[in-house]
């Protein structure tokens, strides 16, 4: 346990010292804001369109209220989550091997499993926050625009969503580490980010998306354009198996293939 | 004495190719093991495959009698390792990258990151992040990682790349100082002999993987060889005096700077006893203006036996 712990605050040390903290917030300081500008706009085009928000040709759909402002920050979260959360990711496992410190890591009193589960902890830990900081963002934003239709109800479910969301969102960055381990840097976890990314919309759109695991976490979200949509357990399943597959083949990938 | 560094029949292939083949090694208590061998010799693979980095194809590696495995994370207890070029966390200060290594390698005593930082004279990089500091320190920094544990074996491949002078005397001293007065055991890769040789108690010689060569460091002086050099005004009658009296005399008659290259004599009689061909030379009217007994350079050697075994010098 003493293991994991100095190897989690280890990671913590070498994440917090690197820009990756920084400019992942500030690309999900954006979600809030972006929300928050559209519930402004859906509110009243007039002023906004007076203001110079807005020309007289644009044509946002959509009405303003809470649960479309949810509905509206699960879905950034359940989309850009995919990249930022795999970002932090792909960063946290392939700058050893970009930086060529992975040597240090692999013949020490402490095993490998380790140190790889400790970087997940990490990964996952600084990607709840980042979840948590864009969910509390977005109440200040929406407080602040003024949105009409509040409940306690509807922030209680809002907030389930978003959750939700934002787990099997981060739970979906696990493959992306064991991209960045094979592959032995950023390009190919960030190659498969976008593969999944792109692979997610079709499968989507093609009506089977509860069963492609990156397609999952939007479909809650109601980025399909079914805000009721019913994710079987199923859907659950696939995802935690995906994220499974990726820490056990991160983890077997660093115990057995050659680090050469 | 114990044997602490070992290898069986090692061998190492991608594909077609032995990268490396049958190697056995054996590195006793208190050694410095030289392992030599130019660019893309096998060093760095071998050296990969004891720090259990890489899985050998067949063959096995032991260290303190226990075999190697990734898995058997006890035996990295006693270890420290450069592999290759050592990098460390540029973000990082030399000390925040000390403190790490520390912790991962569980020493309690914080006090060893200062102790090992004085020990490389780093003192002045301390509060430096690691991507500020120039070649030769970063390769120290490397050095302090690899001994801030006081370990039994270390196993360091090039460990003075891109060190000035002034750094290499000082790292080969810190290395004789840890063998002679710790006991550690060392192994040391290079492709340069004449560092080697400096130190180490054993030379082994890799070629296309395949150990060619293993040398005692204090025989290693009676293996070169030695040639007479000498040139006169009358370089081709000098020749032929020579040559009738039986020595095999190497003369080129290609200029190099307008002047000729000295000629060569490699027989035993004449390296031992310049003043027979300097008599020989005077009674017959060609006294010589140049004549001395040179050793081969260690440079040299390397690349003969690399030769003499038929090997490839890309």
């Amino acid at each position: 346990m003493n293991k994991i712990i100095t190897c989690v605050s280890i990671e913590g040390k070498k994440l917090f010292h690197s820009k990756v903290p920084l400019i992942t917030m500030l690309a999900l300081t954006l979600v809030p804001f972006m929300g928050g500008f559209f519930m402004f706009v859906l509110k009243d085009p007039s002023l906004a369109q007076k203001l110079g928000f807005i020309s007289a040709k644009a044509h946002i759909m959509g009405t303003a209220d809470w649960p479309s402002y949810f509905g509206l920050l699960s879905q950034a979260i359940a989309v850009g989550g995919l990249v930022v959360f795999g970002f932090v990711t792909s960063w946290i496992f392939g700058r050893e091997y970009s930086d060529r410190t992975i040597k240090d890591l692999l013949a020490l009193p402490i095993s490998r499993s380790i140190i790889v589960f400790s970087k997940f902890i990490v990964a996952i830990l600084w990607c709840l926050f980042l979840s948590i900081f864009v969910l509390v963002l977005g109440l200040i934003v929406g407080k602040v625009v003024d949105i009409p239709g509040w409940s306690s109800d509807i922030m209680i479910r809002g907030t389930l969503v978003f959750i939700i969301c934002s787990i099997l969102t981060i739970l979906l960055s696990t493959p992306v580490a064991f991209f960045a381990s094979v592959g032995r840097g950023y390009l190919s976890p960030i190659g498969f980010m976008v593969f999944t990314l792109v692979l997610a919309q079709i499968i989507a759109a093609t009506g089977y998306g509860q069963f492609f695991p990156w397609s999952i976490p939007a479909m809650i979200s109601g980025a399909a354009g079914n805000h009721n949509v019913i994710i079987e357990n199923i859907s659950i399943i696939i995802v935690l198996l995906t994220s499974i597959f990726g820490l056990v083949g991160t983890m077997f990938w660093w115990r057995y293939a050659d680090q050469s | 004495m114990i044997e602490i560094i070992s290898t069986t029949n090692l061998t190492k292939t991608y594909g077609e190719t032995h990268v490396v083949d049958n190697v056995n090694l054996s590195v006793k208590q208190g050694e410095i093991f030289g392992f030599l061998g130019l660019n893309g010799a096998g060093k760095t693979t071998t050296i990969r495959m004891l720090l259990g980095m890489i899985a050998p194809t067949s063959g096995q590696c032991y260290l303190q009698g226990k075999k190697v495995s990734a898995g058997n994370i006890n035996t990295w207890r006693d270890v420290g390792y450069i592999v290759e070029t050592p990098y460390s966390y540029p973000e990082l200060t030399v000390r925040e990258n000390l403190e790490i290594v520390r912790r991962l390698r569980g020493i309690q005593d914080k006090s060893c990151v200062s102790w090992i930082i004085k020990k490389l004279k780093l003192e002045e990089y301390a509060s430096k992040k690691a991507k500020h500091l120039s070649l030769g320190n970063a390769q120290r920094l490397g050095i302090a990682k690899a001994i801030i544990h006081k370990p039994k074996i270390l196993i360091l491949d090039e460990p003075t790349n891109g060190l000035d002078p002034a750094g290499i005397v000082e790292v080969r001293q810190l290395l004789m100082d840890l063998a002679k007065n710790s006991g550690v055991t060392i192994l040391v890769s290079s492709h340069k002999l004449d560092e080697i040789s400096k130190i180490a108690t054993n030379i082994a010689i890799i070629h296309d993987g395949n150990l060619i060569k293993e040398i005692d460091g204090k025989q290693l002086e009676n293996q070169l060889k030695k040639l007479l050099i000498l040139d006169g005004k009358e370089r081709s009658a000098m020749k032929s005096i020579l040559s009738k009296a039986g020595y095999k005399v190497n003369a080129q008659d290609r200029r190099i700077s307008e002047e000729f290259l000295p000629m060569k004599i490699q027989n035993e009689d004449a390296v031992n006893n310049p003043d027979k061909i300097a008599t020989l030379l005077v009674n017959a009217g060609y006294p010589p203006t140049l004549l001395k007994v040179e050793k081969e350079d260690l440079e040299m050697y390397f690349l003969r036996t690399i030769k003499e075994i038929g090997g490839n010098l890309k």
